[in-house]
């Protein structure tokens, strides 16, 4: 009987996104992304487009190895910007009516008649809202593999990782707008919260990005000017000691105190307050990140989940470093420079080492407990 | 099979608001009657039946559906239900919300496969199996839905207004898919507001006034006491002369509506000396019928106020407060 009607529900699934244009439309869409991505390669001389030489884009085979530069282009532009952003709109217009015409009068009553359970009833519908993008990200998967396999001879399973990541990422979304729609019934009110609801995430992720950014580049700071001041120290120590060995005074097992190294280089007085300064910033800057990082916890993480994919298909060694012709970054007053490049890839390792669990494991979390509100309403309210 | 299909006692229903649609009903419907729901609108017709089918949670129900606890998510598998007011999604063709409909109702694959066809045929709407819920008349989806509760060969039929925007040919079709249902030892429950079709095919009819029922049983039941002579006149000129001359012959007194005079009586041997009476005065006698009243008025004397002669407002609150369903445009 589960088994029945579960299939029932899925096949109606089906049929109602058979008879959507827009899932159609967006099917179209993902072909064509999939076939840009098909006629752009890469060889020693540069990026091509359909044999056309791209020569604006400073990248190439010996600066980045062919699969890696499918990878990117699947990751970044297939699932960063084309799935995670565009089709995801199309795809929470499509389905936000899910929940709303569930429950819709004239509908809801011939369902509740039936021999199921309300919460399984819901939460089957509720999956099934997910078939959408569930078919939507495996027909461009397929379509990637086999284009990147033929194209350059990069069969990689891994990208089939897409579906349930995109998946997962979307039913963050997906289950604002079903408490959403059996809230107010209505289809547009639930989209626009959830978009604004996404939007939200969107402005947190950006803060903990410029937050963590900042972090970052802080610490590499304080560590650059660290090691300037110990070799500082250290040479300032040296000039003192030969200077005591010149004017004749025992040398042996003498160490110039702090203060003493201090007097001879006033210089280091500067530095070291400065120092103290960006330690004081970075303790502001720790508190806030952390109070951004905690605040995310209870949140679904979207941005760090489609990140998953890049974490999983990409090695942060295989890509490649900025070019050494870009500006060293630095704080205004402060002759402490970074390596825009350095910082880049710190602030990477810094986001990949996020655990799994807590990416995914608190944002559905979250889901789980966002569902529970909706199956509590679902299974207490009369139609 | 004996026994009742539906024993419920005391059931009520209080919606958000205070608003109260049911107000402790009690009724037995038995195995393989038709049983008429009637009602004005917003008595708590609808809710009751919801209740029923799970669609709304009683504040207060005790009883049995085929036998099992009120409220038992399995019994539904044993029960075919046609609500008010349905809606069907317009992409599925007529055949798929059959089988999506038996499907949900824990039909197996080949059954569904079977009966669809049949059912589709048993409605009128063989010819039309392939062609989309949206293209459908308001009739036709009506049919279908019928062919829907019918999916899963239910004991209890639950239909809520089924002629709802049924032609006069679809509701007699609908008539003898309820005797056809009642033949085969089915039981029917059908809440309408027509109060001719119900008498045409009910066995027992319960009335229900602001949450309450006001009258319940047999129609012979419900008219017992009240049938009576009904002498027709070919002119009415004279029916109030000859009513107040054999007036004294009866208890309750003699009625004259136009060229009818009423004569409360149902023995034929009292009605004698009053046809005498005409015959004496040289009047020609149109027909002397022994008459019962019909479903109509005693729907109407369950909804009148019996000391004001007012008809009881709607709805099953009072203080002019419809239930719940009405406030969506439902009764």
């Amino acid at each position: 009987m589960i088994v029945r009607q579960t299939a029932a529900l899925l096949v109606d699934a089906y049929r109602e996104l058979n008879a959507k244009k827009l899932f159609w439309i967006t099917m179209l869409l993902s072909g064509v992304i999939v076939l840009v991505m098909a006629a752009l390669g890469i060889d020693k001389d540069g990026v091509s487009f359909l044999g056309w030489d791209l020569s604006f884009i400073p990248i190439n085979s010996d600066t980045l190895k062919p699969d890696v530069f499918y990878k990117t282009l699947f990751s970044n532009l297939g699932i960063g910007v084309w799935l995670s952003w565009a089709a995801t709109i199309l795809a929470l217009i499509s389905t936000a009516g899910t929940i709303p015409d569930l429950i819709s009068g004239g509908a809801i009553e011939t369902l509740l008649s039936k021999p199921i359970s309300r919460i399984r009833l819901f939460l089957t519908k509720y999956a099934a809202g997910l078939l959408f993008v569930a078919l939507q990200v495996f027909v461009f998967s397929l379509g990637s593999f086999l284009v990147f396999g033929l194209r350059a001879g990069l069969w990689e399973p891994a990208l089939f990782l897409a579906v349930p990541i995109v998946v997962v990422f979307f039913s963050y979304l997906f289950c604002v707008c079903a408490l959403i729609g059996l809230l107010t019934r209505s289809t547009i009110t639930s989209l626009l919260v959830t978009i604004l609801f996404w939007f939200m995430l969107f402005i947190l992720n950006a803060g903990d990005a410029t937050l963590t950014q900042f972090r970052t580049m802080h610490e590499m700071m304080i560590d650059k000017e660290q090691a300037r001041i110990e070799l500082m120290e250290k040479n300032t120590a040296k000039v003192l000691r030969e200077q005591r060995e010149r004017d004749g005074e025992p040398v042996e097992g003498w160490t110039p105190t702090h203060d003493e190294i201090i007097a001879a280089n006033p210089f280091l007085r500067t530095i070291a307050d400065r120092q103290q300064r960006r330690e004081k910033d970075l303790q502001e800057l720790r508190f806030w990140s952390d109070l951004v990082y905690g605040i995310k916890t209870t949140l679904p993480k979207t941005n760090e989940t489609i990140a998953l994919l890049e974490r999983n298909l990409i090695d942060l060694s295989d890509l490649p470093m900025p070019s050494g012709e870009t500006q060293d970054i630095s704080i205004e007053d402060d002759d402490v420079q970074i390596d825009p490049g350095e910082l880049s890839k710190a602030v990477q390792e810094k986001f990949r080492s996020r655990p799994v669990w807590w990416v995914v494991g608190t944002s559905l979390g979250f889901e789980a407990f966002v569902l529970g509100v909706c199956c509590l309403i679902f299974a207490r309210r009369d139609f | 099979m004996t026994g009742l299909a539906i024993d419920i006692t005391g059931a009520a229903k209080t919606y958000r608001g205070k608003v109260r649609a049911l107000r402790g009903v009690d009724m037995r419907v038995h195995r393989g009657e038709v049983f008429g729901l009637l009602g004005p609108n917003g008595a708590g017709k609808s809710t009751l039946v919801k209740i029923l089918m799970t669609v709304i949670r009683p504040t207060k129900c005790r009883g049995t559906m085929l036998g099992r606890p009120v409220g038992e998510k399995k019994t539904l598998a044993r029960v075919g239900y046609l609500p008010e007011h349905h809606r069907f999604p317009g992409y599925l063709k007529g055949w798929q919300v059959l089988d999506f409909y038996g499907a949900m109702a824990g039909v197996p694959r080949r059954e569904r496969k079977k009966r669809t066809g049949e059912l589709l045929e048993l409605v009128g709407m063989g010819e039309w199996r392939n062609k989309r819920i949206k293209q459908y008349s308001k009739g036709m989806r009506q049919r279908v839905g019928l062919a829907q509760a019918l999916m899963n060969d239910p004991e209890l039929v639950l239909l809520d207004e089924p002629t709802d925007g049924v032609d006069p040919v679809g509701r007699r079709d609908i008539r003898g898919i309820c005797q056809r249902l009642k033949d085969e030892g089915r039981t029917v429950f059908i809440n309408s507001h027509l109060l001719s079709e119900l008498e045409m095919v009910c066995d027992r009819v319960a009335i229900l006034v602001q949450g309450e029922v006001a009258r319940q049983g047999t129609i012979d039941e419900l008219t017992a006491g009240q049938r009576y002579y009904a002498v027709d006149l070919a002119d009415a000129a004279s029916a109030g002369e000859i009513a107040g001359a054999v007036g004294g012959r009866f208890d309750r007194g003699v009625r004259v509506e136009g060229a009818t005079i009423v004569l409360p009586t149902t023995e034929p041997a009292r009605v004698q000396p009053v046809i005498d009476e005409i015959r004496k005065r040289g009047e020609t006698i149109v027909s002397v019928r022994l008459r019962k009243p019909s479903l109509e008025d005693l729907f109407m004397q369950a909804v009148t106020d019996p000391t004001t002669g007012d008809v009881l407002t709607p709805g099953a609150a009072g203080a002019g407060k419809a239930d719940k369903g009405n406030k969506r445009g439902r009764p």
